[in-house]
């Protein structure tokens, strides 16, 4: 029987399960399939906006991330601490430089990096390979496009970034390699980069454009997993900085992340099993004694010591709703702080400045993770729930997915409660 | 007390009624993340990727509308992309049912629709090609043979067909005596591959089976049907899977339950036929919620503490593992590795290979050779950094496919789990365990 059953292999659940193996449980990861990790941007927002109503991203992170929790004691940060956020942040940077891909940034000050729109994007940690793209520096920047790969328009980005008075402008290259290709995807170009003869053919075909670019800005196509090496040897060779933006999905910086959690998780003995989908559990006395997950004709049935919820929100998932509004937690049926009827999930207009009610949707957690019930207490005695499944958070308006999703996985993960926070150590930072 | 199911466990078998493949491409969001994890998308673009096939196609699959498929049967039917899919796009089966409408409309025809025929009937191969066994064997395997195997049909010159064995796995049954402590019962479906090509993997399974107690049946049976499933040839598969209802439902009625050491056979009889040939009569769900993988039964009995695991000797050799793609569209993880860890001193090099590229029939076929083989090259590569002696393999076309391209043995997990049982191994691990023996011996003389 494993120590931990991780049930989600998102951000937060792969964390979990890295944090895990790394304090010596065994772990089992049960998953429907990918998700999160391919869609987001491959950096760690812990805190871009707050107060909400205040349109200028967050700077000075650690005093912003105090006064939320203060302010909103049920924030799943105010719930885990500060310091055990900051554990977690260092912790998952050293893991990063462990597999040659450095993270940079702390929660001292978010770096304001640019959007696949030309939008100012406030994120906490981001790799090596974005940090040149800072908008606090006003360094003139060229963003390159492909004209075989549609998922990226570089003049969007630049014009949108000239508006907002950042000196950008922009090229489409069309290059041979591409050209004679049925299809380009994201990852087409982000293993070409790994080759020398395509990015010479890049650097030659970028050379007349380089005159006034003071830094490059490309889609974040530099390498899969080799992405520092490409994005070293691009710098030397333009003889400038270089730096990506995130692009649509699939994100390459995101499966970059997927790749080292998952290469860590397995090298050290969890298992990730993908195209499991959790249907239901069995329970005895308090405890989950077993999770269901669907397979051919038939369910499987796994037992575990702990439990991990880890399922995602409403995109991810772990919770669905109907037309007839009913809200649901999809595997345990926890209880959801819900708004109360069908008609009060939106407000009128879609970019509503107070966000919408059903995004609030969650699943209410003490210190100690333990999903609650009406009166507090908690349903399971080894259950936890972490990331996106959880209650009174806005992810997206706060631009805190990945901070939430880190620092409740790490936790969880770990295994040991908040309230002994004083005796860790940052073990994995070695 | 027992364990308590919570509100929605639904521990049967589901009954729920079918929703046809086609009707899930509405859950794509067109995330990309199957195009990321395609094996054959990422060594070749004449497929462009999952999404683009059935999802994205779909939306334009009418009757008035020019098919937008002509790519679809470079589709290896892996299965991964469903794997992968966070929403439940039942990919690679919309993608076998849009190849079957190819094959009825003709646009599938000629000398690449008899070749596929031919390659999609293992039972009909082997009923012919086994009683001569030397002699076909020889046809088969010479350069000649194989040139007009090329020039003729299409079938790849050097990619790994099987040897016939010099007996079927049944006729050995047939002479077999069974051990006498019977305490329960089971039927065994070998597959084509087992009784014609590989009869060992069958004898380890009835030793595992007999050494727990269990009375095992052979009643006769038919191919399953998958790999004219995978060619699209819907008709020939339905009047296999209607032959097999019929042979092995009349057992499950008497209790019984059918177990296979063909990942892929098993897979069929569970979800694939009734799936892909909209078969779904009480009679085939029958058949598909009484068909086990073998590892899967025999950990089901470790589970409950059924399973006879004081006699298994220790094995210590270390061996790479590869889960086939057929394996793990189960959906029940990994239960040889489970089962495999059971066996003491036994070390296990677990591969995360997507696929190892043959895909049942698809790597035989001469435009698909160099794709199967560029797709299984992380695996092949993963198989010789190994330093093995040999492989672990569940699926029979993947094993071939692994010696064809590493020049390493492959077996069944079975096959070592019998002989920790202390039965006979046959070559090629009879050859391993004797030398591992010897280096004992040697040792300890030392």
């Amino acid at each position: 029987m494993n120590d931990v059953l991780v049930i989600g292999a998102g951000l937060s659940g792969l964390v979990a399960a890295w944090q895990a193996v790394e304090n010596g449980r065994s772990v089992r990861v049960v998953a429907k399939g990918w998700g999160i990790t391919h869609w987001h941007a491959g950096c760690i927002d812990v805190l871009g906006y707050y107060p909400l109503d205040n349109p200028e991203p967050v700077v000075a992170l650690e005093t912003a991330v105090s006064r939320l929790a203060t302010e909103h004691p049920q924030h799943p940060y105010a719930l885990i601490r500060l310091d055990n956020l900051q554990t977690a942040i260092e912790a998952f940077k050293a893991l990063c430089a462990t597999a040659n891909y450095p993270l940079h940034g702390s929660l001292t000050r978010n770096w304001l990096l640019p959007s696949a729109l030309g939008t100012f994007r406030p994120t906490c940690l981001a790799p090596a390979t974005m940090i040149a793209g800072d908008l606090t520096d006003n360094t003139p920047m060229l963003i390159v496009g492909f004209s075989r790969w549609l998922d990226f328009a570089p003049a969007l980005v630049a014009d949108n970034l000239t508006h907002q008075g950042i000196q950008a402008t922009h090229v489409t290259l069309d290059l041979p390699s591409l050209r004679q290709r049925k299809i380009v995807t994201a990852l087409t170009i982000a293993n070409l980069m790994e080759t020398p003869a395509f990015r010479a053919e890049l650097v030659n075909a970028l050379k007349p454009y380089l005159s006034k670019a003071g830094r490059i800005g490309f889609p974040a196509v530099l390498g899969y997993t080799q992405a520092t090496a490409v994005h070293q040897t691009l710098q030397k060779e333009l003889g400038r900085p270089v730096f990506e933006i995130p692009t649509l999905p699939p994100s390459i910086p995101g499966m970059r992340l997927h790749h080292i959690l998952l290469h860590t998780i397995r090298q050290k003995g969890g298992m990730v099993l993908e195209g499991l989908e959790a249907t239901a559990a069995t329970t005895q006395n308090g405890r989950i004694t077993g999770l269901y997950t669907s397979a051919a004709t038939r369910h499987r049935l796994h037992h575990a010591h702990h439990f991990i919820l880890a399922t995602g929100g409403i995109l991810g998932g772990g919770i669905t709703t109907n037309y007839t509004g009913e809200i649901t937690e999809t595997i345990f049926n926890l209880p959801l702080s819900t708004p109360v009827n069908r008609q009060s999930w939106f407000r009128r207009d879609f970019l509503d400045p107070q966000g919408h009610p059903i995004y609030q949707t969650g699943v209410r957690v003490n210190q100690q993770l333990q999903p609650l019930n009406e009166n507090g207490q908690p349903i399971y005695e080894n259950l936890q729930a972490i990331g996106t499944i959880l209650a009174n958070w806005e992810p997206i308006r706060e631009r805190s997915l990945e901070g939430v999703a880190l620092a409740t996985g790490f936790i969880a993960g770990r295994g040991k409660t908040v309230t002994s926070h004083k005796t860790q150590t940052t073990s994995t930072s070695n | 007390m027992r364990d308590q199911p919570i509100w929605k466990a639904r521990t049967e078998p589901t009954t729920t009624p079918h929703q046809p493949a086609e009707l899930t491409l509405d859950q794509c969001i067109k995330c990309n993340i199957c195009v990321t994890a395609c094996p054959v998308t990422a060594v070749t673009d004449l497929f462009p990727g999952p999404k683009y096939e059935a999802p994205q196609g779909g939306r334009f699959r009418q009757e008035t509308q020019p098919s937008t498929d002509h790519s679809i049967d470079y589709c290896s039917g892996c299965r991964v992309c469903n794997m992968v899919c966070p929403t439940g796009v039942r990919i690679a089966e919309i993608n076998a049912r849009v190849r079957a409408h190819m094959v009825k409309t003709g646009q599938i025809k000629g000398r690449a629709r008899l070749r596929n025929n031919l390659l999609a009937r293992p039972e009909t191969l082997g009923k012919l090609g086994q009683p001569l066994a030397p002699l076909t064997n020889l046809l088969l395997h010479n350069t000649l043979g194989r040139w007009f195997a090329h020039k003729l049909l299409g079938i790849a010159p050097h990619a790994a067909l099987p040897h016939f064995a010099s007996h079927k796995f049944s006729s050995w049954f047939r002479k077999h005596t069974p051990l006498s402590m019977v305490t329960r019962k089971v039927v065994y479906f070998h597959g084509c591959a087992t009784e014609y090509y590989e009869p060992r993997v069958g004898k380890a399974a009835v030793h595992v089976l007999e050494a727990n107690g269990f009375e095992v049946l052979v009643p006769p049976q038919n191919c399953c049907g998958l790999p004219l499933l995978s060619n699209g040839e819907f008709q020939a598969a339905h009047t296999y899977h209607e032959k097999n209802i019929h042979h092995l439902v009349k057992y499950i009625r008497q209790g019984y339950v059918i177990v296979g050491t063909s990942t892929s056979c098993t897979l069929t009889l569970k979800e694939e036929a009734p799936e892909l040939l909209d078969n779904f009569s009480p009679e085939a769900r029958l058949l598909a919620e009484n068909t086990y993988d073998l590892s899967e039964f025999l950990l089901l009995l470790w589970e409950t503490g059924d399973l006879n695991t004081e006699n298994l000797r220790p094995l210590p050799l270390t061996l790479p593992y590869h889960p086939p793609c057929q394996y793990r569209a189960h959906r029940l993880g990994i239960p040889s590795l489970e089962l495999l860890q059971l066996i003491p001193e036994l070390q296990i090099q677990l591969s995360q290979a997507a696929c190892c590229g043959v895909a049942g029939t698809y790597g035989y076929k001469q435009e698909k050779y160099e794709i199967a083989m560029r797709v299984g090259e992380p695996l092949f590569q993963f198989v010789r950094h190994s330093r093995a002696p040999l492989v672990l393999c569940d699926s029979e076309t993947c094993r071939w496919q692994i010696t064809r391209a590493t020049g390493l043995p492959a077996i069944h997990p079975i096959e070592l789990l019998a002989a920790a049982y202390g039965f006979p191994a046959e070559e090629p691990l009879r050859t391993v365990l004797a030398t591992y023996a010897n280096n004992q011996v040697a040792v300890e003389l030392h």
